[in-house]
């Protein structure tokens, strides 16, 4: 709904109820001229606040301008020092130094209450404000705000970021997927290979057009509905339209850069979108939100070159791989150093508690190496037993609070249960130690949930809240992922 | 008759007059808003441009630095 800016205020010259005199005519003039002078009062607020806001943005320039005069200067004294003849030109210090990166700085936050217009701040101070609701949320079970379920600001912004957030595990469970097949079948060698493509398909795609391209996931391998669909000549590939006429995988309501994404190299999530209620998400994906929390420890990896600023019209050419997260170390390295003294207290522990195995088995090992090791832990294997175990379920990451909490916790539970030997080890298989004592158990699982609200803590300061670290750790993470899957498809694109 | 219409006449050729008088003010005032908005918008859009150059010059700059210092900072 558009808002007028500027609303010069007595609206209506000479619509009121007349005093009763005798010169009507005469009564209305002079109301009219009244009027009149009012109307150009509010003309001249007005104008004031336009020549006002013209002129803190050319002020600034200014500044801009100024300091970019003194650069140039500067640039122009040291250029005439230059001489040639001096100039380091070796190849080492073609290596060694830092490469240019442009500082790219990217418009955030442009439409808040910020950057609201006076006047329009001015009109929406005459509104009602909404019910006082905040009041009931300390009685809340939940720990929500109440007037979130009256009305949320903020909603649409934290439904994508939970969406871009999930899209990014996933995409990192998948390749971590990938990973582990390609370790469990090395000798596979070629046996599928991949199908030979045509382009044919693509001519074919591309007859309508190129916009409806985009509309060759929607139906699946029957092109044929959506060409129908587009038959009456509605062509925009504006997502409004396309409401009309199906309703639209959740993606492209959602989020508003995905129309841009190659569509091959998104993976199926969008599809199964579906807004995570918290309560879901705490018990179902507790271990895929552990495991997602080694984003925070290298954020975005590379993007700011690659970042797209707002529009994303050029986005087909992948970027420049980013640098591939450092989880290219996976295959968990069995820390070499940590390990040996450590074992000698511990011997391992096969039998997992069936409430924390991931919790119980590492802590011995500190591994601070595995913080980038984020295989989905298998519970531990007893067959492990007899050789050093290269520790199957590196620790979920927030390995420094867990690590220093485990080592803590571990060589102060272990005296005292060695000392109630008898007790725990009368439940236990014999090979186990004291280690594997339930109470050890309990303490290090306490721990563990006041590392774990930490850890949450943690995450949600150290991810930053801007839609441009969230949107580029997105991207690197697809973009580093697909970059293997989907080259055919980028060759294609460009080879055009 | 005309001694009743005379003063009836001359109020109402008085309000007439004033009304002409009133439109000619508010019509001008429409003139007037009119031109802040025009003057806004254009002014908008070359400050716009300006600043786009500005960031321009501003990137060519910064790379005109980076290749002519060699690891001394510009103060």
């Amino acid at each position: 709904m558009p808002l007028v800016t500027r609303n010069i205020e007595p609206r209506h010259l000479c619509r009121q109820t007349l005093p009763s005199v005798r010169s009507e005519l005469e009564c209305m003039t002079n109301i009219t001229l009244a009027n009149v002078i009012r109307q150009l009062g509010s003309l001249s607020k007005f104008a004031e606040d336009i020549f006002g806001e013209l002129f803190t943005q050319a002020n600034t320039f200014a500044f801009r301008v100024s300091s970019l005069v003194e650069r140039v200067d500067r640039l122009q004294v040291k250029v005439t020092q230059l001489d040639p003849k001096e100039e380091e030109v070796s190849l080492q210090g073609i290596n060694t130094r830092k490469a240019f990166k442009s500082s790219t700085t990217q418009d955030q936050k442009l439409f808040n209450r910020d950057s609201l217009p006076v006047p329009v701040l001015e009109t929406y101070g005459v509104c009602n404000t909404p019910p006082p609701l905040s009041i009931l949320s300390p009685y809340r079970e939940d720990g929500k705000e109440a007037l979130k379920f009256y009305t949320d600001p903020s909603y649409f912004f934290d439904l994508w970021k939970e969406k871009m957030l999930q899209d990014t595990k996933d995409i990192m469970k998948e390749k971590r997927k990938h990973r582990k097949e390609k370790k469990d079948n090395p000798n596979r060698g070629n046996v599928n290979p991949r199908k030979i493509k045509t382009r044919k398909e693509e001519w074919e795609k591309l007859k309508m057009g190129q916009e409806f391209v985009e509309s060759k996931d929607k139906y699946g391998p029957a092109g044929y509905p959506s060409n129908m669909v587009y038959q009456n000549g509605s062509i925009s590939s504006d997502e409004t339209t396309d409401m009309s006429y199906y309703p639209p995988p959740p993606s492209d309501s959602v989020s508003p850069p995905s129309p841009s994404f190659p569509d091959d190299s998104l993976p199926p999530p969008p599809m199964d979108f579906s807004y995570p209620v918290d309560n879901q998400r705490g018990s179902g994906s507790g271990g895929q939100k552990r495991s997602s929390l080694v984003s925070p420890s290298h954020p975005p990896p590379a993007p700011p070159v690659v970042a797209p600023s707002g529009a994303r019209p050029g986005f087909a050419p992948p970027p420049a791989p980013p640098p591939p997260p450092p989880m290219a170390g996976v295959p968990p390295p069995p820390p070499p150093v940590g390990l040996p003294p450590a074992e000698m207290p511990l011997p391992p522990s096969p039998s997992p508690f069936p409430p924390h195995p991931e919790f119980t088995a590492p802590p011995p090992p500190p591994l601070p190496a595995a913080e980038y090791c984020i295989a989905p832990p298998p519970p531990v294997s007893p067959a492990a037993i007899g050789a050093p175990p290269p520790p199957p379920p590196p620790p979920p990451p927030g390995p420094p609070p867990l690590s220093s909490s485990g080592m803590d916790g571990a060589p102060a539970p272990l005296p005292p249960p060695d000392s109630s030997a008898p007790k725990p080890k009368s439940s236990l298989p014999p090979v186990s130690d004291a280690r594997c004592d339930l109470l050890s158990a309990i303490r290090q699982g306490f721990q563990l949930r006041k590392v774990e609200e930490q850890q949450e803590q943690e995450k949600r300061d150290v991810v930053g809240n801007d839609v441009a670290t969230i949107l580029s750790r997105r991207i690197a993470v697809e973009y580093s992922d697909s970059e293997d899957d989907s080259s055919e498809f980028d060759e294609d694109d460009w080879s055009d | 008759m005309s001694g009743q219409e005379d003063p009836v006449q001359r109020e109402i050729h008085q309000d007439w007059a004033n009304r002409e008088y009133i439109e000619v003010i508010t019509s001008s005032i429409k003139k007037i808003a009119d031109f802040l908005n025009s003057f806004d918008m254009s002014c908008r859009s070359r400050l716009a441009t300006l600043n786009e150059k500005l960031t321009a010059l501003e990137r060519r700059i910064e790379y005109i630095e980076a290749r002519v210092t060699k690891g001394e900072t510009l103060t």
